[in-house]
């Protein structure tokens, strides 16, 4: 077990050092001047030779790519992730400052999208080809094709329509002001965790299919269980450990989902400083928050897998 | 498996000499259709939807650029039947254009990152050693990215535009087409008739393009049917942050985005009729989808 650990986090960590190159590589070397990508493609052809090499200088951008790099991999250690080229605040104290709303938005999402899915779930498998079974099983695919931010936007124009009500816009932090800070992360978190709930439901049913087929199901009936209890109380922990890997995995989508979630409900927090960042083509910020993503979903992928490890007692690792 | 049943071997000769190939494909589709009505329902859903895309300047009741300016933001009537947008232009007409950005991505993308991603997966699953290694660390990499953050990167980092969004969707496709066409390869190359071939001294080239990547097909098939309903999602999702392909050439990611843009309350109109377009689409999709994988290889349930 801890080999398999420590072996779990080197490949984490080779894994983190990759990705760095691949974002490198996107925001650096790919065709797009970032002089075009700053000052559009009109602003761009207004500067003189001189001004070019003036910004990319001041910019670090004509030094060597390799040197670029690691001015880039110093910069993360030093925990500042770069400077936006429009704003004073270093991307690091930007996450500090907007990364908790998000955050709070994701576990409320997944433990909204557990509260849904899991009994759904059970109620399909309970009964298959049934009528809720064919209900439950249309809405998690009708909710696989619906885009979270359309049904956002649904959500804040109809609570506006038949209540008049709109969500506070100002962040507020969860200790400040937990009534308010509540108000704006509701209406994400519903949307995100549906759209979860629609996958953890489909996920578990199977699951649950296939547990209660097995043998120590079959004894738990003989022994006169009732059929709840043989459910809730056999089968169903042994059924949500593949619903705790797709969870963990999910929970890294719902980040990417949250960007224009947010931007559908006006939420003050890391997504909406994405879609900021993306459409001031504000390169650097862009870099230092795709490289933050990322590792977040690749922490949450080993963090998955070590608990996985930890609840299987099946499992022996090597 | 029996290696000397003739062709057609359940069939009378006359009978399979007499059929053309369209006969045979529409007797195919027709035993889909009776085997899985709801997929065949999807499916003419889906292939509206395309035929919509393709006629859109014979079907769309305006052009989707022009604006009227006595018709500005009016909800739906009579004379444009999903009302019009700030500066007067039809949102029917619209939407019915939008199809064709979203189409024209969704099958783009698809067919390039799958591709790709197949002949890359075939390579390595197929050559093994180092390469193998090396292939699955690059693609662990690639898919270390929510597929949407991936995206709105690489559109970016490439100024905007149809190809760029093709692109960046494309390049979220590989991992998959290259993980799953590898796990097959992997299977067939140690059965016993690619065995035999290599026997007889064919080419590592030829055995690859000759004994093994006709069973890929359907793998890749499934693949890209399957995927078809993420990337028209992605597709959206970049139009509404504004990295999409860029106004004023409507899509319906970018045509909520201008709904949200427009004020502080944005008309209903305006926001239901693009995401429903969306949702339909990627439903009829993803169902036909869904069809097509238990029809060609109900084994790849769960994995695609």
């Amino acid at each position: 077990m801890f080999s398999y650990i420590v072996r779990r986090l080197a490949f984490g960590a080779l894994t983190i050092v990759g990705v760095s190159i691949v974002v490198f590589v996107v925001m650096r070397i790919l065709p797009g001047d970032p002089l075009i990508a700053i000052f559009g493609p009109e602003g761009f052809t207004k500067l003189t030779p001189e001004q070019r090499a003036n910004y990319m200088s001041a910019l670090g951008l004509s030094d060597p790519l390799a040197l670029q790099y690691w001015h880039w991999v110093l910069d993360i250690a030093r925990g500042q992730f770069g400077h936006s080229f429009f704003r004073a605040e270093s991307v690091a104290d930007t996450v500090a400052r907007r990364g908790p709303l998000t955050a709070e938005i994701a576990l409320l999402s997944v433990a909204l999208s557990w509260i849904v899915g899991i009994p759904v779930a059970v109620l399909s498998a309970l009964r298959p080809n049934s009528v809720i079974d064919n209900v439950t099983r249309f809405f998690s695919i009708l909710f696989l094709a619906i885009p979270g931010f359309w049904f956002g936007m649904l959500i804040v124009l109809a609570s506006l329509f038949w209540f008049g009500y709109k969500a506070p816009m100002a962040g507020v932090s969860l200790f400040a002001d937990p009534w308010g800070n509540f108000q704006i992360i509701i209406g994400p978190a519903v949307v995100l965790g549906l759209g979860q709930a629609a996958y953890i439901a489909r996920m578990a049913r199977s699951s649950l299919l296939e547990v209660v087929r097995e043998d120590f199901v079959r004894t738990a009936r003989a022994k006169g269980l009732s059929g709840r209890l043989v459910i809730t109380l056999h089968a169903l922990p042994n059924a949500l450990l593949p619903v705790i890997t797709l969870s963990g995995i999910l929970l890294g989508f719902v980040l990417a989902g949250s960007i224009p979630v947010e931007r559908a409900f006006g939420t003050p927090g890391l997504g909406s400083t994405m879609f900021t960042a993306v459409n001031e083509r504000d390169v650097f910020v862009m870099q230092n928050l795709v490289f933050l993503y990322a590792v977040v979903f690749v922490v949450l992928n080993i963090v998955v897998d070590l608990v996985i490890a930890w609840l299987d007692p099946r499992i022996h690792y090597r | 498996m029996s290696v000397t049943a003739p062709e057609f071997g359940e069939l009378p000769a006359q009978v399979a000499a007499g059929r053309s190939l369209p006969v045979r494909v529409g007797s195919a589709l027709w035993h889909f259709a009776r085997r899985s009505p709801l997929s065949a329902f999807w499916g003419v859903v889906a292939v509206t939807i395309i035929v919509i895309a393709i006629a859109a300047p014979e079907i769309a009741p305006y052009a989707p650029l022009k604006s009227d300016f006595r018709h500005m933001t009016k909800p739906p009537d009579a004379v444009h039947w999903f009302g019009t947008d700030q500066i007067g232009r039809d949102t029917l007409s619209r939407l019915i254009y939008g199809s064709r950005a979203s189409l024209a991505v969704a099958f783009g993308a698809v067919l390039l990152g799958t591709t790709f991603g197949a002949v890359w997966g075939l390579a390595s699953g197929f050559l093994g050693g180092k390469f193998d290694m090396a292939s699955q660390r690059v693609i662990e990499f690639l898919q270390s990215f929510p597929d949407l953050i991936l995206a709105m990167a690489i559109a970016m980092a490439l100024g905007a535009g149809t190809g760029t969004v093709i692109v960046a969707i494309a390049i979220t496709r590989i991992p998959f087409g290259g993980r799953i066409i590898r796990a097959v390869v992997m299977s067939l190359k140690e059965m016993s008739y690619v065995e035999a071939a290599r026997g007889l001294g064919a080419s590592n080239l030829r055995l690859m393009a000759r004994h093994i990547l006709p069973q890929c097909i359907a793998p890749y098939l499934i693949l890209a049917t399957t995927h078809l309903g993420v990337a028209i999602i992605i597709e959206a999702s970049l139009g509404f942050l504004g990295v999409g392909i860029p106004p004023p050439m409507p899509t319906w990611g970018n045509m909520l985005a201008d709904a949200l843009n427009s004020g502080l309350v944005p008309p209903w109109w305006l926001v239901l009729f693009p995401g429903a377009a969306i949702t339909l689409t990627v439903l009829a999709f993803n169902l036909l989808g869904d069809g097509i994988r238990d029809a060609l290889d109900p084994r790849l349930r769960g994995a695609v």
